[in-house]
């Protein structure tokens, strides 16, 4: 497949690349945008749900006679009342994460639901079922979950990947391995080899908006679900999946998302929501609170990471090894094989091998978060790069652009890599004035880089032109960070009519095609590119209208800057060139109201490549480290919201300084989490934080109609090792654990001068 | 169950409404007056998306009695905006492209007003200091900083021409 | 169409390692039911979970990717999002 009329760099463009006031702004700045809590309907119940009190435990029985006979209940659930998951069946995890059947996996699995009149009773009411448990021993962390004799979680889980095939269960869901080139061969030939290790703890998306869903069945069992998720057709689904209905059974309304950061990639209370409305025949709604966010819902994967690189001493890369064990909670995840695709990726590296491990334990599910399993990968590979520069007396600028990928060179995977941007961004880094700018007393300054694949999928658009020459544009991607004004911009260059004439929307299942979560950084990719492919057979369905109104052959009419243009060489009298908007006006004349579609499965979605450089001041006194100036160079393709795409940089870079900083699950021995509030997880406040330059880079994806990557993923993977390598250059000190608290920083900087005095 | 009868202002303009003794500000706000920009991301005071204000105090309304209100002067984000006027926070924030999500935002309006009466013209870090109480994890708070400053000098200027 | 295949490291076992393979058909799932009488378990292998990448163009679902003569056909992971 080939794009058509590619016009990389949007110089040129007379919309794409102008920072729109986005259509939806308005009602968010006025408080009337609705999010899915703020829907309230006529004669609805809440809903709450049970939760285990348990890590891992067994579930002997479950009385809910008590809780139905209470004040307003309306509805209880179980897990009985869904139909039965087989563990083959490709959703058997979100199936039973959603409601426990015979086991619960972590503290806040929901084990039953209650729909009362009010939300009070509905608490009581779910206090008040009696679930008997047989306690299980809990497997908490990657050891435990590796020792020999540690308990499987699920008795069904045969390592993929093995080799040979594994024969009895285990608690190691997979193992994933690249290799290339010769170890052994590569490491000989290096003149400086390093191997460490690092260590990281679960953290949270932390969207501040906690999952919310209303659903509503009517008699004849047909159920609307208003919700807060990245993607509603996958609300659909899933809910049917586990509801054993059919996705005409469903309507799903995508509400305004407040975040999601890929924590809402994946579905919690929407079946149980449709299963007590249709048997209490009256809507429900579901709310969670702060702390069931915290406990039950996505934390991303920890990690322990083992990587040995060999250098030449002229700095080249020739040899490296990485062992990574992500532990996914509860259920099998991704985040080892994510991992292993990027912990080499971003650099031309001759030899390597990854073998990587995803394990279970006894913690919530963990859902994908922003470039899933990439910070830490990066955390292990770009400090070590760091050590390898000071080693070899290399400038750490130097080092990377040595080493950078480039168009052409392999990728872990094998395949020869498209045009990227990388090497545009480590010099726009270093072209940067922050890059030689003085510091001051203990600060230091780290350099260090990431990059995200991105992802194409499905996505479909409308364009509907109204009679009076604006147009409505319709989507399936749910809007989690601006992208209807990308859409509205793309839209405008296309038509060749102002954006403000055009309003974007998100329509829900029953009212725009099938599309895919808005994930892998691919709305503005994918999406976009289904809005551009609509507008174009719009185009194509003017350009006959005009011709019709003109009485000329369709051929003979070009489009141009909103108009349809006469270019043949007959008689141009009455042949003036005629806009969108009279053509709009006289549709019912010429054939009838003008609609066009756009669906696609989107090839080529383009890497994103970033480069951070991170200023920190660390008080040796207690450890504290204050991020004092932060600039990010990001590629992305061609930016059709500049502002938007800055946002997405600096969301990304401050996510991940909380990350590094201070962000992490402290579980109990018993594995219940400690710190399930803002209070005690905290993340960055604008009082941490500095401004943070984002710098856009444009290197155009060749398979984008503008040239497009997607940018909501790549910046959360540098800060990581960004800050780390500005900690060392302050204090000497390098930190392989996060987070880097105040606590590990001052131990870290008290080893240091102890080992300094003894020797 | 006995529901209190409060009477108030709420964005200016007289109020009533019924709620249960436990019930917060932020939910009767919600639930009962209907003005649902009030946002809930915590119901424990640490994130601010539940900002109003109550006779010239910032506080969370999800650490506020409803019944608390009795007598009082509440205003939210629904109150900011005069007729078809924006307020110059809630225009600097579409310009300066301050929202993502959206969610803190309300929270995060009403708290600059109240920043912005005590201190019309506020340096970067006194902006930092006196929103953070407010969470956003979207923005990284660049854009959301720029745009109250922004604010505050678009309103400086006005003031001073009006002169 | 004949085409070269590439196999990332990955996917490599019903191979014996061997990363560069020839197959042939007219798309990609075709490809892979040749892929598999050559190599016995390697069209399972290759079936589920898998993306290709033709011409630098990253394709997610490519049984039904039409196949030119002498493309270069690298089989690589899956990647996600968040
Ligand atoms: S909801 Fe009140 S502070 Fe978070
Ligand atoms: S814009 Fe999403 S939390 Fe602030």
């Amino acid at each position: 497949m080939t794009i058509t009329e590619a016009n990389p760099g949007y110089k040129g463009y007379k919309y794409v690349g102008t920072r729109l006031i986005r259509p939806d702004g308005l009602e968010k700045v006025t408080g009337k945008a609705r999010f899915a809590a703020d829907l309230n309907l006529a004669g609805q119940l809440h809903g709450a749900v049970v939760r285990s009190p348990h890590a891992h435990a067994r579930i002997v029985s479950i009385d809910t006679s008590r809780a139905e006979a209470m004040p307003g209940v309306k509805s209880v659930i179980t897990g009985d009342d869904f139909p039965s998951v087989d563990p083959g069946h490709r959703q058997y995890d979100m199936c039973v994460n959603i409601i426990a059947r015979d086991k619960v996996f972590y503290e806040g699995h929901a084990v039953a639901a209650v729909a009362a009149s009010t939300l009070e009773q509905a608490r009581a009411a779910a206090a008040a079922v009696e679930v008997e448990y047989e306690a299980l021993q809990a497997v908490l962390t990657i050891d435990e979950a590796m020792a020999d004799d540690a308990p499987v979680l699920h008795s069904h889980m045969l390592t993929r990947g093995a080799e040979p095939p594994a024969e009895a269960p285990s608690n190691v869901a997979s193992v994933t391995r690249f290799s290339g080139g010769d170890l052994e061969a590569g490491f000989a030939e290096a003149d400086f080899v390093v191997e460490r290790e690092f260590s990281t703890k679960p953290v949270h998306q932390g969207y501040i908006e906690p999952h919310a869903c209303v659903a509503d069945t009517g008699q004849d069992g047909h159920t609307t679900i208003w919700c807060s998720s990245q993607g509603h057709f996958n609300v659909r689904s899933s809910t049917a999946t586990l509801l054993g209905w059919e996705n005409t059974r469903i309507k799903v309304v995508p509400a305004e998302i407040g975040g999601g950061f890929g924590g809402k990639t994946t579905i919690y209370l929407e079946p149980l929501a449709a299963a007590l409305s249709s048997q209490a025949g009256r809507p429900v709604k579901m709310v969670m609170t702060r702390s069931e966010v915290f406990r039950a819902t996505g934390p991303a994967p920890c990690a322990k990471i083992r990587v040995k690189f060999g250098a030449r001493s002229d700095g080249a890369i020739v040899a490296a090894d990485a062992h990574l064990i992500y532990s996914n909670g509860a259920y099998q995840g991704a985040g080892g094989m994510l991992g292993a695709m990027t912990v080499f990726e971003s650099y031309k590296i001759p030899n390597f091998a990854v073998e990587a491990l995803d394990v279970v334990v006894n913690t919530a599910r963990s859902a994908a978060y922003r470039a899933p399993a990439a910070p830490l990968t990066a955390f292990a590979t770009e400090t070590v790069l760091d050590e390898i520069a000071e080693e070899l007396g290399i400038d750490a600028m130097d080092l990377r652009l040595k080493n950078a990928v480039k168009e052409g060179d392999p990728s872990t995977m094998g395949f020869p890599l498209a045009r990227v941007g990388f090497a545009e961004c480590l010099e726009a880094i270093r072209s940067h004035p922050h890059f030689s700018a003085p510091l001051g007393p203990n600060q230091g300054r780290g350099l260090a880089a990431g990059y995200w694949f991105n992802i194409g999928e499905s996505s479909s658009a409308i364009v509907n032109l109204n009679e009076d020459g604006t147009a409505t544009v319709v989507t399936g991607s749910p809007d989690i960070g601006g992208s209807r004004a990308s859409m509205a911009l793309m839209a405008a260059e296309e038509l060749g009519i102002d954006p403000h004439d055009i309003r974007p929307v998100v329509g829900d299942t029953e009212a725009v095609g099938f599309t895919d979560i808005t994930e892998g950084s691919r709305a503005t990719f994918a999406t976009g590119r289904a809005v551009v492919e609509a507008c174009r057979n719009m185009v194509i369905e003017l350009r006959g209208r005009a011709a019709t109104m003109m009485e000329a052959e369709v051929g003979d009419i070009d489009w141009v800057d909103g108009h349809a243009v006469y270019t043949g060489d007959g008689d141009s009298e009455g042949k003036e060139p005629l806009s969108l908007a009279v053509i709009a006006g006289k549709a019912k004349r010429t054939g009838g109201p003008l609609t066009a579609t756009g669906s696609l499965e989107a090839h080529g979605a383009g890497p994103s490549f970033t480069v951070h450089l991170c200023d920190v001041e660390v008080d040796p006194e207690t450890g504290v480290v204050s991020i004092v100036r932060y600039t990010a160079a990001q590629d992305a393709g061609t930016a059709i919201h500049p502002s938007y795409v800055e946002g997405q940089i600096q969301g990304g870079v401050a996510q991940g300084v909380g990350w590094a900083l201070n962000e992490e699950y402290i579980y109990d021995s018993d594995g219940v989490m400690e710190n399930p509030g803002f209070l005690d997880y905290r993340v960055p406040v604008a009082s941490d934080l500095p401004m943070i330059d984002a710098v856009i880079v444009e290197v155009p994806n060749p398979a984008h109609p503008y040239g497009v990557r997607g940018v909501g993923e790549a910046g959360i993977v540098p800060p990581i090792p960004a800050v780390a390598n500005a900690i060392h250059s302050a204090t000497g000190c390098r930190i392989r654990d996060l987070p880097m608290s105040p606590v590990r920083v001052l131990e870290a900087i008290t080893a240091a001068g102890a080992r300094a005095n003894g020797g | 169950m006995t529901r209190v009868h409060v009477t108030c202002t709420i964005n200016g303009d007289p109020a009533e409404f019924l709620c249960d003794g436990g019930q917060t500000l932020l939910d009767a706000l919600r639930d009962e007056v209907g003005l649902t920009g009030v946002k809930e991301g915590c119901g424990t005071g640490d994130c601010g998306a539940c900002s109003v204000m109550m006779d010239g105090r910032l506080l969370c309304s999800c650490l506020v009695l409803a019944a608390e209100a009795e007598g009082s002067d509440v205003s939210t984000v629904e109150g900011m905006a005069s007729g078809d006027e924006l307020h110059p926070l809630q225009q600097c924030f579409l310009e300066g492209a301050a929202l993502q999500c959206g969610i803190c935002t309300p929270g995060f309006l009403v708290a600059a007003e109240a920043l912005l009466e005590r201190n019309p013209d506020p340096t970067e870090t006194e902006v930092r200091y006196a929103l953070a109480g407010n969470l956003c994890r979207c923005t990284g708070y660049d854009k959301i900083v720029r745009s109250v400053m922004a604010a505050a000098r678009s309103i400086n200027a006005g003031a001073g021409s009006g002169h | 169409m004949a085409v070269r295949v590439h196999l990332s490291s990955n996917l490599r076992g019903p191979t014996g390692g061997v990363a560069e393979i020839e197959g042939s058909g007219a798309n990609v799932g075709a490809l892979i039911g040749d892929l598999e009488r050559q190599y016995p378990g390697l069209g399972d292998a290759l079936r589920s979970g898998v993306s290709v990448v033709i011409d630098g163009l990253l394709i997610a679902h490519p049984q039904y990717y039409r196949l030119a003569d002498g493309a270069q056909v690298f089989f690589v992971p899956q990647s996600a999002g968040g």
